[in-house]
């Protein structure tokens, strides 16, 4: 029999396809229970302000309705955050202060005030309008520099000030780098608030029975962490806890990654009313409340040498973290990490960066796929071409210049960037994008006055967080685990840590195990989510799946090799080392002899239903759990993107000509499924550069709570996004292979804010803020017309 | 206010008296149990994954009321295929990796089911047909891809094989 192709890096189709084709998914908001009642919150519409009185008669009488819940009856449960749920970071920590439902004050537009229950959701929507909230307004402050100058409004009195976090970093010497500088570029960048807001918004099902504990039903990246936040803050033990993430959830890209007070609050009430408890969270609570991130100030230096070598930065960070009261996260741990990632790809040996976050009267930060790095991606990708313009310099030059070029490479932040290569992704960028021929069109294009710009981004992306990096960040293993178990008819079941929300999770991992036991993806089953049947940890998050749980899966299969020989070589009655073994075709055989074969199935009938044939002494069963660790603090890939748009300049708006991504996947496992990561998390990176912001006002209101108001690209807003693959295996995990989630996204806003420079560099217009909406757009151009007048 | 209604979805009759404010896709999801449509907006009509074809049209089932579609024949995502034979475009989608998630990919599929009627094969019709729904997982390229193919695919059809799977 002829050698079979290996199963990963081939793109064969997913798993999960079918049942979602045909309409048999099954989300939360799917899930029906005996019993079952709805939940749904009255929420504050005063960004801060006193609760005076909650009226609630006229709700409780709405027949259907079958309790009032305000924060007077949830108050002796007791503050949510403790020290598993805030982040041990290195700078000056504060800790917000809350239960699952305030008690006397509301923080921001949208947060809760009471929670209502009935039986179906039209009645709860009527009882909804009849809780009446009086309010005393208290001072409101929305912008973060304006809440960190004197006499601003505290959100928390008890601190003194508005800062929940301050981290001051600083590697090298950074002021003999600025000294010995031929220019230093300096420029204030401003990101908007805007995020992942997944198609599914959040649900929790939660039930209680006094034998089983608490089922929970929940949209979540996390069940085990969930499980054990849940379980301390009740007081009770993991094990009357269960958590289900269900197989279909639909979307997460980190908003639900965190645990929210709504999900604890529900089950207290599954818990106190004795009855099942839904919530299906609306767009509008949704927009309101989570899935905004992004929202960052970086005063950004750089200096630089005459031939553009990068010297040395400095950075004065601000990050606006809203009400912060997100357990896990606390709306800092994104900025914190937006730090580390700051220089990138970029060799900058000497750094000196402030951080400081802020609380504010808006809606706590929420992470979302490109956690923390989003803005300062998009500052620092800008300033180098700034600084390129500056020194006449071509901006990829500037980038083959700056680049890392040796790993493994410690960035002066700390990060171990481990494999990649920079140099040959931007080589073949080059070639994708035409970059000398673009630069000819571009210069007859601006003779007959049209503005075409070209912009470049260049990034490491992290492949899971190592344990050294999330322990103090989150207190959560780094670790990948995966447990291979055998049933009796030689079918494997794969039970993992981390559930998917649309990766493909299922497919991936049924590859891997499937090439080191010599099956077919077929013959694997796979398991997460539920905290009864998946091994413990962090969950997903970070691009794990690729570099680390993948391994781990790699790692169980191959720990359970030995046994799986040693079954075969007794029922075989032959004596041979384990390296004579090779498995293929279902069965482990002899490499030189491959008809003295023995299948698995045979050997797992053996294991499991006749332990009496195994070898003497061995015990039954056969099943195995590895958990995965990479021996390094950091595996990471390199990628490189580029974009073209031409700008109208009478009207601002402008249209991307092509988005060329060269990309780094380690050792892909499903190339498509790679693809398709690639396009979605860049399609996330335009639609928020582009289109999406939460607007406030000066006091507070919220202006963006409907897809109406808070636009997210559709197929025509976007381009058709070209993807080169310039794979660069990490020699730290058993296959080489690199996640790919998480960074697609940051590499958009520096690429095109690149591009958008470009094309208006003959009106000198700055580009340093987001979104690049055509009035911002028109407004820099009709600022430059104006001084050349 | 309350009515009895009748609609059929997916040839199954299902007859309920409902409120006058009920939503069509509440019946379709609570009353028939068909949750393979889903609802991903504040009934805004924006994110369009809870779009059916009814009586031919695709339509928004959070933008129409159920007595409005008392009488009418609707299809939804969990009729398209024939036994075990998937619907040409549902094919595709497998095959191009259309979808991650899939929480929008019943609507894509029943507003694409409508466009394939009389498809014009371009990129740019492609994306105009579909951005009535959102998608946050695939940026699209992977679904303008599986269209195409569809496209082909029925294209190659005779115009008998074609209308199977065409029904309403």
């Amino acid at each position: 029999m002829n050698a079979q192709k290996p199963w990963v890096g081939q793109s064969i189709k997913r798993k999960e396809d079918h049942r979602l084709l045909i309409g048999q998914g099954q989300y939360v908001a799917d899930l029906t229970l005996p019993r079952m009642a709805v939940v749904g919150f009255v929420r504050s519409s005063h960004a801060h302000a006193r609760i005076v009185r909650i009226e609630a008669d006229a709700a409780r009488a709405l027949p259907g309705v079958l309790a009032v819940v305000t924060g007077q009856d949830t108050a002796h449960l007791g503050p949510i955050l403790s020290d598993l749920s805030v982040p041990k970071l290195p700078g000056e920590t504060k800790r917000p202060i809350f239960g699952p439902l305030p008690v006397d004050e509301v923080k921001y537009v949208g947060d809760l005030v009471a929670a209502v229950i009935a039986k179906d959701r039209y009645v709860l929507e009527d009882a909804l309008d009849l809780v009446a909230v009086e309010y005393a307004p208290l001072p409101v402050v929305v912008d973060a520099e304006a809440a960190l100058a004197a006499g601003a409004p505290l959100l928390y009195p008890e601190w003194g000030d508005n800062v929940v976090y301050h981290q001051h970093l600083q590697h090298g010497d950074t002021d003999t780098a600025f000294a010995a500088a031929a220019v230093v570029v300096k420029e204030r960048f401003k990101g908007h608030r805007c995020g992942a807001s997944p198609m599914e918004p959040r649900a929790c099902l939660a039930r209680y029975d006094a034998a089983e504990g608490l089922t929970v039903w929940l949209t979540t990246q996390r069940s085990h962490i969930k499980r054990h936040l849940l379980a301390a803050y009740f007081k009770i033990p993991d094990s009357k806890i269960r958590v289900i993430a269900p197989k279909d959830v639909g979307g997460g890209f980190g908003v639900k990654a965190p645990l929210y007070r709504e999900e604890i609050l529900i089950c207290y009430l599954a818990m106190k009313y004795g009855r099942p408890i839904k919530w299906i969270e609306t767009r509008q609570e949704n927009l309101l409340n989570i899935g905004q991130e992004r929202d960052q100030i970086h005063e950004l230096e750089l200096a630089v040498a005459v031939d553009g070598t990068i010297l040395g930065l400095r950075d004065r960070m601000i990050a606006n973290c809203g009400d912060a009261r997100v357990p896990i996260y606390v709306s800092f741990a994104m900025p914190w990490l937006g730090m580390m990632y700051l220089p990138n790809g970029y060799v900058i040996p000497n750094v000196d960066i402030d951080l400081t976050c802020v609380v504010t009267n808006k809606a706590g930060l929420t992470p979302s796929r490109s956690f923390g790095s989003f803005t300062g991606r998009f500052a620092i990708d800008r300033i180098v071409d700034i600084a390129a313009l500056r020194l006449g310099l071509d901006p990829l030059m500037m980038r083959e210049k700056n680049c890392i070029k040796t790993f493994p490479y410690v960035t002066a932040t700390g990060v171990n960037v481990d494999s990649g290569d920079f140099v040959g992704a931007l080589k073949k960028l080059k070639a994708a994008i035409d970059y000398d021929a673009f630069r000819v069109e571009q210069q007859a294009a601006r003779a007959n006055g049209r503005y075409l710009g070209l912009g470049l981004s260049l990034g490491i992306e992290f492949s899971g967080l190592s344990s050294q990096i999330l322990v103090p960040m989150e207190r959560q293993p780094g670790f990948g685990v995966a447990t291979i178990r055998f049933d009796a008819n030689g079918q494997v079941q794969v039970a993992h840590g981390d559930q998917p929300q649309g990766q493909g999770h299922d497919t991936t991992i049924s590859q891997v195990v499937a090439d080191e036991l010599g099956i077919t993806p077929d013959d694997v089953y796979v398991i997460s989510g539920d905290t009864q049947a998946a091994p413990f940890a962090a969950g997903t998050l970070a691009s794990r799946m690729g570099g680390y749980t993948t391994s781990a899966a790699v790692m169980a299969a191959r720990g359970l090799k030995p046994k799986l020989i040693a079954i075969a070589r007794h029922l075989l009655q032959i004596t041979a080392d384990d390296s004579a073994f090779e498995f293929r075709a279902g069965a482990v055989r002899l490499v030189d002899s491959p008809q003295q074969q023995i299948s698995l199935q045979r050997i797992a009938e053996t294991a499991l239903l006749a332990p009496t044939e195994l070898p003497p002494g061995m015990e039954g069963g056969l099943d195995h759990t590895a958990h995965f660790e990479a021996d390094t603090t950091g595996m990471h890939s390199c990628n490189v993107h580029a974009v073209t748009v031409e700008v109208f300049p009478d009207s601002g708006r402008f249209r991307i000509l092509r988005y060329v991504a060269v990309d780094d996947a380690g050792r892909p496992i499903n190339p498509t499924i790679v693809r398709g990561q690639l396009h979605g998390g860049i399609a996330l990176g335009i639609s928020n550069a582009c289109l999406e912001e939460f607007v406030y006002t000066v006091d507070g209101e919220q202006l963006t709570r409907s897809l109406q108001e808070y636009l997210i690209a559709s197929a025509r807003d976007l381009p058709y996004i070209e993807t080169h693959e310039h794979n660069v295996p990490t020699p730290h995990n058993p296959l080489g292979s690199k996640g790919k989630g998480e960074g697609p996204t940051g590499m958009v806003p520096g690429a095109l804010g690149n591009a958008l420079a470009d094309a208006l560099a003959p009106f000198g217009a700055p580009i340093t803020e987001m979104p690049f909406t055509p009035e911002r757009l028109w407004r820099l151009i009709e600022a430059a017309r104006k001084v050349d007048d | 206010m309350k009515r009895e209604i009748t609609i059929t979805i997916n040839d199954e009759v299902h007859t309920a008296t409902v409120e006058h404010r009920y939503l069509l896709v509440d019946f379709i999801r609570e009353i028939a149990g068909a949750t393979g449509t889903h609802v991903g907006c504040g009934f805004e009509g924006r994110c369009g994954t809870c779009t059916v074809v009814v009586d031919g049209y695709a339509v928004k089932s959070c933008l129409m009321l159920a007595v409005q579609a008392d009488g009418a024949k609707l299809l939804t995502i969990e009729g398209l295929a024939r036994g075990e034979e998937l619907h040409p475009l549902q094919a595709a989608f497998r095959d191009l990796h259309g979808l991650q998630c899939g929480f929008c990919t019943p609507g894509f599929l029943m507003t694409l089911y409508d466009f394939l009627k009389d498809p014009i094969d371009s990129e740019d019709a492609i994306r105009h047909a579909m951005s009535g729904v959102l998608c946050r997982c695939t940026g699209y390229v992977h679904i303008v891809a599986a269209v195409r193919q569809a496209i082909a695919v029925l294209a190659a059809m005779t115009p008998t094989e074609r209308a199977r799977w065409f029904p309403l």
